[in-house]
């Protein structure tokens, strides 16, 4: 017989009455210290799971219940029953260092294999499994919204727009299932040196880049490249991504979001540049295949790629984790490196 | 005779730490639906270290319910999303439907949260019509746009009351007896800050004459600027905090909080510092030290004895109102 001692409340009013309750290996339990004691059977009364060492609910068939401070005492009688197993077995996952370890370590293997395996892969499935209006729709806008924000119309000569026209043209008609892509030229003070492509299928190069390259091939490797951002519908899959993973750490984090932004902002941001950085790995992967494909030495990428960095002076020289780009000495390397 | 009765609170770090890190494993496996259950371990960990002459708080929630809460509010999560996506106009949509059904969710979370907090096996109550709230939050809304931002502080004690007022502890419900005037008071002290503050920063850049100067004391004015911006929203916060609850009263008893805006930027500060240089394993020890303070400086001064409060009539309410509350993560004003 186990005997502990617990407070009554009899649900009608606040009073506290302190009782003593026992139970009997039989499955009964007496509450004495009342007018007059109670008798139940452990069957029609519900105790609440234990959680750490806060006070146990025994609740009594009516409105009333006990209160007790015991909770090793309500467990051996739970186990004696052979009564919730399973809350018995959370509150020994939560009681436990080591148990409690092992879930950390499981909860963070688990959640870096989700965040760097599962959610490209999976969002790799679905982007490819929607049609490519999507993408279209995604960036109807976004050339007229840079326009208006960063770009002013190229000053480059109609002769040389028209001479890379002819090679773009070229590059999407021989892509087997090339879908519409455009070539635009832009001046952009404010961008520098560089190229872009929208979702919509169009590929914006600045003058000042058709200035800097010292060469047609650099150009077409760039183009390559922007290419393989297009084919490989990097902004649906970034969006994709992004939103996925942003799932995923809220549920993590969900019971701190109040706590501070910063803690559930700074993983996000962290993982939005390494997934950036991840598609342009697969878009210099397309670049060299296609330069390889055309007998374009890879040199090629690698010396625009080197001149840009030196142009805008801020390449992202060191390998940061903030960088969206992976680091230039490293993408000039894997180029130099495969011949 | 009143009795000052100080709130204790028995949560520890460690302790809080393994319950906390096995919620997140058992939602992160079962993808995200054992998060009900994790809400109701945790409040109930909390509550149940929370103790009012030696008798703790308990939280009474079921899980299955505020599940099926979560669901609803994520089923029309994806729908705005989806919604948002194929015309921008749907968005606005959305935002006048959330805006209408704002009055119901407030009330209805506010009721969810109460009848399921106890202490002494009685409940908490909130009871509201979704009228007199639309009332709130609409007239109080016109009034602060129609005053240029004069009449807010009004409206924060007409939503203060509104809550306050209409809660209960079983039959008896709760007064509040703070004045407009309280709240203005807070206020102005908040905007003479804010005016000394944009006088500071210009006085530095005024300062610096030079272009090195200026930039200097350009970064010193935003800084001190948004320091000192920092300062004065906990200033609000916890000066609010302490005008609502120590005008709170239940029959003849009163409550007394008395935080203070410099403690709580510390822990505001320190916990933040502590959970980005541990990766986020200190959050655990963070929230209960938040805890902590808050309860350690709230007091019940009670006239005679706690045993004479009589259980109320109830009905149950579903938790998506409570969710939808959650999901946005509002401020209940509170």
């Amino acid at each position: 017989m186990i005997e502990i001692a617990a407070s009554f409340y009899d649900g009608k009013t606040s009073r506290r009455q302190e009782v003593r309750i026992s139970f009997h290996p039989s499955g009964l339990l007496r509450i004495t210290g009342l007018e007059s004691d109670l008798v139940h059977s452990l069957s029609e009364v519900r105790i609440s799971p234990r959680i750490g060492n806060t006070p146990r609910s025994i609740y009594l068939p009516g409105d009333a219940k006990c209160e007790t401070l015991d909770n090793d005492a309500i467990d051996a009688v739970l186990e004696f029953h052979g009564r919730s197993r399973w809350h018995r077995s959370l509150h020994k996952l939560e009681s436990r260092l080591g148990w409690a370890l092992a879930a950390l370590v499981i909860t963070i293997v688990g959640a870096w294999g989700l965040v760097q395996f599962g959610v490209p892969a999976l969002a790799k499935q679905v982007a490819f499994a929607l049609p490519e209006s999507v993408d279209a729709a995604l960036g109807q806008d976004g050339l007229k919204v840079l326009d208006r924000l960063v770009f002013s119309p190229s000053d480059l000569q109609e002769d040389v727009q028209d001479q890379f026209l002819t090679i773009f043209d070229g590059m999407t008609q021989e892509l087997t299932d090339a879908r519409d892509m455009r070539l635009e030229f832009r001046k952009s003070d404010l961008v520098g040196p560089n190229a872009f492509a929208l979702p919509s299928g169009v590929i914006v190069v600045t003058d000042e880049l058709v200035l800097l390259a010292e060469h047609e091939k650099e150009l077409i490797a760039v183009l390559a490249h922007e290419i393989g951002h297009v084919m490989n519908r990097h902004t649906l899959r970034r969006l994709l991504q992004n939103s996925a993973a942003v799932l995923v750490i809220a549920n993590i984090t969900g019971d701190v979001t109040s706590l501070t932004a910063l803690s559930a902002g700074m993983p996000t941001l962290l993982l939005e540049t390494k997934y950036s950085r991840a598609f342009e790995t697969e878009a210099d992967e397309f670049a060299m295949e296609y330069m390889r494909a055309h007998d374009i030495p890879l040199e090629y990428f690698a010396r625009i790629l080197l001149r840009m960095e030196e142009a805008t002076g801020h390449g992202s020289s060191t390998h940061n984790y903030l960088a969206s780009h992976p680091a230039t000495s490293d993408r000039v390397k894997m180029f130099k490196g495969h011949k | 005779m009143t009795v000052t009765v100080p709130f204790e609170f028995s949560g520890r770090a460690g302790e809080y730490f393994k319950i906390w890190i096995v919620n997140i494993l058992l939602t992160f496996l079962t993808l995200g639906i054992y998060s009900a259950w994790a809400k109701v371990r945790t409040r109930r960990y909390f509550y149940g270290n929370t103790f009012l002459q030696d008798s703790s708080f308990e939280y009474l929630a079921d899980p299955v319910k505020i599940l099926k809460g979560r669901l609803i509010v994520f089923g029309f999560f994806v729908l705005y999303a989806i919604a948002t996506r194929i015309a921008v106009a749907a968005g606005a949509l959305f935002g006048l439907f959330f805006l209408l059904i704002f009055p119901w969710v407030f009330v209805r979370a506010l009721a969810f949260n109460a009848r399921n907090s106890s202490y002494r096996n009685i409940r908490f109550d909130f009871n509201a019509s979704y009228g007199r709230a639309a009332g709130v939050f609409i007239g109080g809304g016109i009034l602060t746009a129609l005053t240029l931002g004069l009449g807010y502080p009004y409206f924060v004690y007409l939503r203060s009351k509104f809550v306050v007022g209409n809660s209960g502890y079983g039959s008896t419900p709760f007064g509040f007896s703070a004045r407009a005037a309280n709240f203005y008071g807070v206020y102005l002290v908040a905007f003479v800050g804010i005016v000394l503050a944009i006088g500071l920063a210009w006085v530095l850049l005024a300062a610096g004459a030079g272009p090195e100067e200026l930039m200097t004391g350009g970064w010193l004015a935003v800084i001190l600027f948004y320091l000192s911006l920092g300062f004065l929203m906990v200033y609000l916060q916890t000066s609010i905090t302490n005008l609502v609850w120590s005008n709170a009263h239940l029959g003849d008893h009163r409550l007394e909080s008395t935080l203070q805006t410099t403690q709580m930027l510390w822990i505001h500060v320190s916990n933040t510092v502590a959970i980005v240089l541990s990766f986020g394993l200190l959050i655990p020890w963070a929230i209960i030290r938040k805890v902590r303070y808050r309860l350690d400086n709230l007091k019940l001064l009670a006239a005679g004895e706690l045993d004479d409060f009589i259980a109320g009539e109830q009905e149950t309410v579903a938790a998506a109102g409570g969710e939808i509350a959650d999901f946005f993560d509002f401020d209940l004003g509170i």
